[in-house]
């Protein structure tokens, strides 16, 4: 089976600064994969390169057999990468609802002039967002704060908003960046059900990093660990969990 | 869509554009010219808004746009009318339309940097690309070559440091309130649909607007586009209702006196960018009609009571920890407080000699006024008077419901 | 001749130095604008438009204080005796310690409440302060007619010159000889003219007499033209080199101080994150303080300079141009950064120099935003800034 994701060699320099160094590993259809290690192990800097925000400075990165090095984030998302971000990057001034309709704009067919002239298909196209915005809600248990400013969600709900918004896209792989980080073990438990359920019911293949070992240990079946922007072990959470390299770039944090 | 209504509205607005003309016919010329100019403020502010209040592009130069409108069909104009043999108001439709279209190519060569500066820095590039407008104007004609060696061709005479004048008169009074109001309904559109909240989302987070898959580059190419055609055809009407235009009638003041109305109306709120365009307009203008002279104990009076409401105001809002209507009888309290300070005052301090003989007039004192404005709704109120806020009857109901209970728990 | 040469008909090379020289006296001044604006945007990032109208009020303080000086425009009749150096001192003091406290208190009550808000918010407040400082300064200060520091406070006027080649004395010969042509065919044709006075039109004589005389004028003007792209030298204006001299001396103090004090330590560190640097125990609000402190004064000093030395009349519009220009110099140095606003003034003011130069005199304003938005969209850092990138 071909891969969905495969990452050949990626690398990025910042300066003298290696952020990620020869990073290679391949995700396929309906994977539930973790990317994890330590504090400052270039792994939001891989979902930068992956999404489009960096330029990787050499490697290959390839979305179902597509070259997509250097291609703008939008055009990125268009293929079918959506993603969330570690620090929250909501539209703070809109509500909900708003949000996860702006994730679907993607795929909205009315030309801005039916729009300022609010014609018809603006119209209808518009309802048709918000429709499929109000399933995704429900979907994710956000449907009772539609109406509310994004800003005055609590924490847990916004983070689950990130992904009702990803989701909006209507993604093939969908890239979490640390989505439980700041919660509680019952909300870790919630979250850990809808990641399951968006793979298994939706068909999403899902990339995830996380530092809480214990969420990623249960719901991943393939892990990579970086350390220092190099890519130390690649395999199932068994054998991740035993491997010495790991241990020993996690020693200082996790005894 | 409720056709019905629609039909309505769009009867009602024609109506009320019309009346405005009607009405302002009953005045004499200066009058009518106010009124004039306020709906070209209008047309002006909204439409900055929606590059600045809705896309939050920071652009400070919106007066170059409003100067190529109005250059250019004032050039066309004394060129090409007496020979096109065209009515006035149709013809001043096309320059609309002309005046548009040159506006909003400048505004896609302006809207290009924007794609790689943010904030500050797009600010000054648009304040830096006003100047360099109003920098040609001023050198025409001039010859465009290669080092003196190819010449491409004359830049035309625009008057240089003078008018352009002798711009052909077309005065429709309904035609100008018409664009404002096109302009408002175009952008209330845009906010109503999908389009708007992807316009929205470039200004609360362009990371993430990429990220969600919107072009973000073009979103913003196009507000800059949209926004300053507007600001291009209210140039066309200014030309042809002054008949003569001055490079500094487009100075950086105007742009920021645009700035002032969408700002204090409320970034991003259209309702608010229209009224204070209006009131903004108007308050100057009744402070340069009053001939009588401030004096100098009056003003300081004044800039004394306005002083003392900003600081108890500010002193309510961030040190006093009252209920949310103590807090609001407290700003009352703070204003009318300071106004019978300041009234009582201006007697004391016009008392003294050297205070009373000291005079100002009032035209002078408007551009005070304004950045005075300026600063004050900064302080107590940054997110302007409106904020985000849109007049809708659902709004105004809400608003006059609301007021009669807040006034009984606090008395 | 080199202009022959070269298409461009008012392209000179001889003039060039001198006109590099009176670059190099402006974009003195820039850069201590410019400084101001470079070191408020590095702790606050905010652009400080109000910077222009302090550099204003500087020119202003300096105004006054001449006048308080004896160099009033009532008691200049009377004036006998000759200004000295002190004079100038005290001028460059007043306004440099007038702007400091003007900057400190527009900070105090303008930004400083501010500053929780969001940035524009306090860019709009910025642009206010200025609008206000303009427009509610020339309810009170003399504007119409735009008063200028008479020219006499300044004891060291006239220029240095310095000899860069002499004409040739044959050519000098020549011009003599034929100045000596040139008078008596003058001479000559004057006394015709007299005679023919009451002729409608001049007679043959008349006519050979006056071609003698234009062919002996064009002879000389073209020894003249020859001498003059010959005989080069260069004028030192001396005000310009004292502006020059304490420009240098102000950028070595400030230097001193960024470097090596413990304020200016902090200052660095509260441009480098303002947040981080009040988590460690710097006093933020101090730093503000002294940054404006520091950019205010040295604006002081530039209008000062500028008011005094070069002598443009003074309206409260005097700081918008060169406020928009110092703040394109910052830009072009690269923002936040202090070595970068110096050789950012310096590379501006001899650009619009050369534009100048080359007959362009009336592109001069529009060259510093054209080199605003190449900067801006090819090196956003500026020449020496460095661009960040932003963390996601």
């Amino acid at each position: 089976m071909s891969a969905v994701l495969s990452l050949k060699g990626a690398t990025i320099r910042f300066g003298g600064l290696v952020a990620v160094n020869d990073v290679t590993f391949d995700i396929e259809k309906g994977d539930l994969f973790g990317l994890i290690g330590p504090n400052g192990a270039g792994k939001t800097t891989c979902f930068n390169l992956i999404t489009g925000v960096y330029r990787p400075t050499s490697g290959e990165i390839f979305f179902n057999e597509k070259l997509i090095n250097g291609l703008a984030p939008n055009r990125i998302c268009a293929m079918g990468i959506a993603r969330t971000f570690q620090n929250i990057r909501l539209f703070q001034a809109l509500t909900v609802l708003e949000n996860v309709v702006i994730g679907g704009f993607l795929r909205h067919k009315a030309s801005l002039a039916s729009a300022l002239a609010y014609l018809p298909p603006a119209i209808t196209e518009t309802s048709r967002l918000e429709r499929e915005a109000m399933d995704l809600l429900e979907v994710l248990d956000l449907a009772d704060v539609a109406q509310t400013r994004s800003a005055d969600l609590p924490y847990g709900k916004q983070r689950r908003l990130e992904i009702a918004r990803a989701m909006a896209t209507q993604p093939e792989l969908l890239l979490l960046d640390e989505p439980a980080a700041g919660m509680n073990p019952n909300e870790k438990e919630d979250l850990a059900q809808t990641v399951r359920l968006i793979r298994d019911q939706f068909g999403k293949t899902i990339l995830l990093i996380e530092h809480d070992m214990k969420f990623v240990m249960g719901i991943c079946e393939k892990i990579v660990v970086l350390d220092h922007g190099e890519e130390i072990a690649y395999g199932p959470p068994s054998a991740i969990r035993n491997d010495p390299k790991v241990i020993e770039a996690y020693l200082g944090e996790a005894v | 869509m409720n056709w019905g209504v629609r039909a309505v509205s769009i009867v009602a607005a024609v109506g009320f554009c019309f009346l405005i003309q009607t009405v302002s016919l009953g005045f004499g010329a200066d009058i009518q010219r106010l009124i004039a100019l306020a709906g070209l403020y209008v047309t002006l502010a909204v439409s900055l808004n929606l590059i600045n209040g809705i896309t939050g592009q920071f652009s400070i130069g919106h007066a170059a746009f409003y100067m190529i409108g109005a250059y250019t069909t004032g050039y066309l104009s004394i060129q090409f009318l007496k020979n096109s043999g065209m009515p006035g108001p149709v013809w001043l439709l096309l320059m609309m339309l002309a005046g548009a279209i040159m506006a909003s190519l400048a505004g896609l060569v302006v809207g290009l940097p924007s794609l790689r500066l943010k904030g500050d820095y797009l600010a000054i590039v648009t304040l830096g690309f006003g100047e360099i407008v109003r920098i040609i104007v001023v050198n025409s004609p001039f010859d465009v070559s290669f080092f003196g060696v190819f010449k491409f061709f004359t830049f035309p005479n625009l008057g240089g440091a003078y008018a352009l004048d002798k711009i052909p008169a077309i005065r429709e009074l309904w035609l100008i309130w018409l664009l404002a109001v096109v302009c408002i309904a175009v952008c209330r559109n845009l906010l109503k649909t999908a389009h708007g909240l992807a316009f929205l989302s470039v200004r609360e987070d362009e990371v993430a607007s990429l990220a969600m898959g919107v072009n973000v580059t073009r979103i913003k190419v196009t507000a800059f586009m949209i926004g300053s055609a507007f600001a291009g055809a209210a140039g066309a009407l200014l030309a042809h209702y002054e008949t003569s235009i001055l490079p500094s009638t487009f100075a950086m003041d105007v742009s920021f006196i645009i700035l002032t109305m969408v700002v204090l109306g409320g970034t991003g709120s259209i309702t608010g960018s229209a009224l204070a365009a209006i009131t903004l307009f108007a308050l100057p203008e009744v402070l340069r009609r009053n001939k009588e002279p401030v004096t100098g104990g009056t003003f300081l009076a004044i800039v004394i009571g306005v002083i003392a409401a900003v600081v108890l105001i500010r002193w309510f809002q961030n040190e006093y920890h009252g209920s949310k209507n103590k807090k609001t009888a407290g700003y009352f309290a703070s204003v009318a407080a300071s106004a019978i300070v300041a009234f009582g005052l201006t007697f004391a301090l016009n008392a003294i000699p050297a205070l009373h003989d000291k005079a100002f007039e009032g035209s002078k004192l408007r551009m005070v006024i304004f950045a005075g404005s300026l600063i004050i709704v900064m302080l107590i109120r940054p997110e302007g008077v409106f904020a985000h806020h849109e007049f809708s009857w659902t709004w105004l109901k809400k608003v006059l419901r609301i007021k009669p209970k807040s006034e009984a728990l606090a008395t | 001749m080199v202009h022959q040469l070269l298409p461009i008909a008012a392209v000179d090379f001889n003039t060039l130095p001198q006109q590099l020289v009176l670059g190099i006296g402006i974009g003195a001044v820039y850069a201590l604008v410019a400084l101001g604006y470079t070191m408020v945007y590095g702790v606050l990032k905010l652009i400080n438009f109000a910077h222009a109208e302090v550099f204003m009020l500087g020119a202003y303080t300096a105004l006054f204080t001449a006048w308080y000086l004896g160099f009033s425009p009532q008691s200049l009749q009377a004036l006998e005796r000759e200004s000295s150096w002190l004079n100038l001192l005290i001028m460059l003091l007043a306004s440099m310690v007038i702007c400091a406290i003007i900057g400190v208190i527009i900070e105090r009550f303008a930004y400083r409440p501010m500053r929780s808000q969001p940035r524009i918010a306090i860019l709009i407040t910025a642009i206010g302060v200025s609008l206000l400082l303009q427009y509610g300064g020339a309810l009170f200060l003399p504007v119409s007619p735009p008063p200028s520091i008479d020219e006499r406070v300044n004891p060291y006027r006239g220029a240095y010159t310095i000899t860069l080649s002499r004409p040739s004395d044959r050519l000098l010969g020549q011009k003599e000889e034929l100045e000596r042509q040139y008078q008596e065919s003058n001479v000559a044709f004057e006394k015709q003219l007299e005679k023919e006075k009451s002729r409608f039109d001049l007679s043959p004589q008349g006519i050979a007499l006056r071609n003698a005389k234009q062919e002996a004028e064009r002879a000389l003007r073209k020894v003249t033209d020859e001498i003059a792209a010959s005989g080069r030298e260069l004028k030192l204006p001396r005000g310009q080199m004292i502006m020059l001299g304490a420009t240098l001396i102000l950028m070595l103090i400030l230097r001193h101080l960024v470097l090596y004090t413990r304020t200016g330590r902090a200052m660095r560190a509260a441009s480098h994150d303002f947040d981080t640097a009040s988590l460690m125990g710097i006093s933020v609000d101090k730093i503000v303080t002294v940054t404006f402190i520091i950019g205010s004064a040295l604006a002081g000093a530039g209008a000062m300079m500028q008011a005094t030395f070069i002598g443009t009349p003074l309206t409260t519009f005097y700081g918008v141009s060169l406020g928009v220009k110092a703040f394109v110099a910052a830009v072009l140095g690269g923002i936040g950064n202090i070595p970068g606003a110096v050789l950012g003034a310096m590379v501006l003011a001899i650009a619009e120099t050369l534009v100048v130069w080359a007959d362009g005199s009336k592109w001069k304003d529009a060259i510093a935003f054209v080199i605003l938005i190449a900067v801006l969209l090819f090196k956003p850092g500026g020449l020496l800034g460095s661009s960040k990138v932003e963390k996601v």
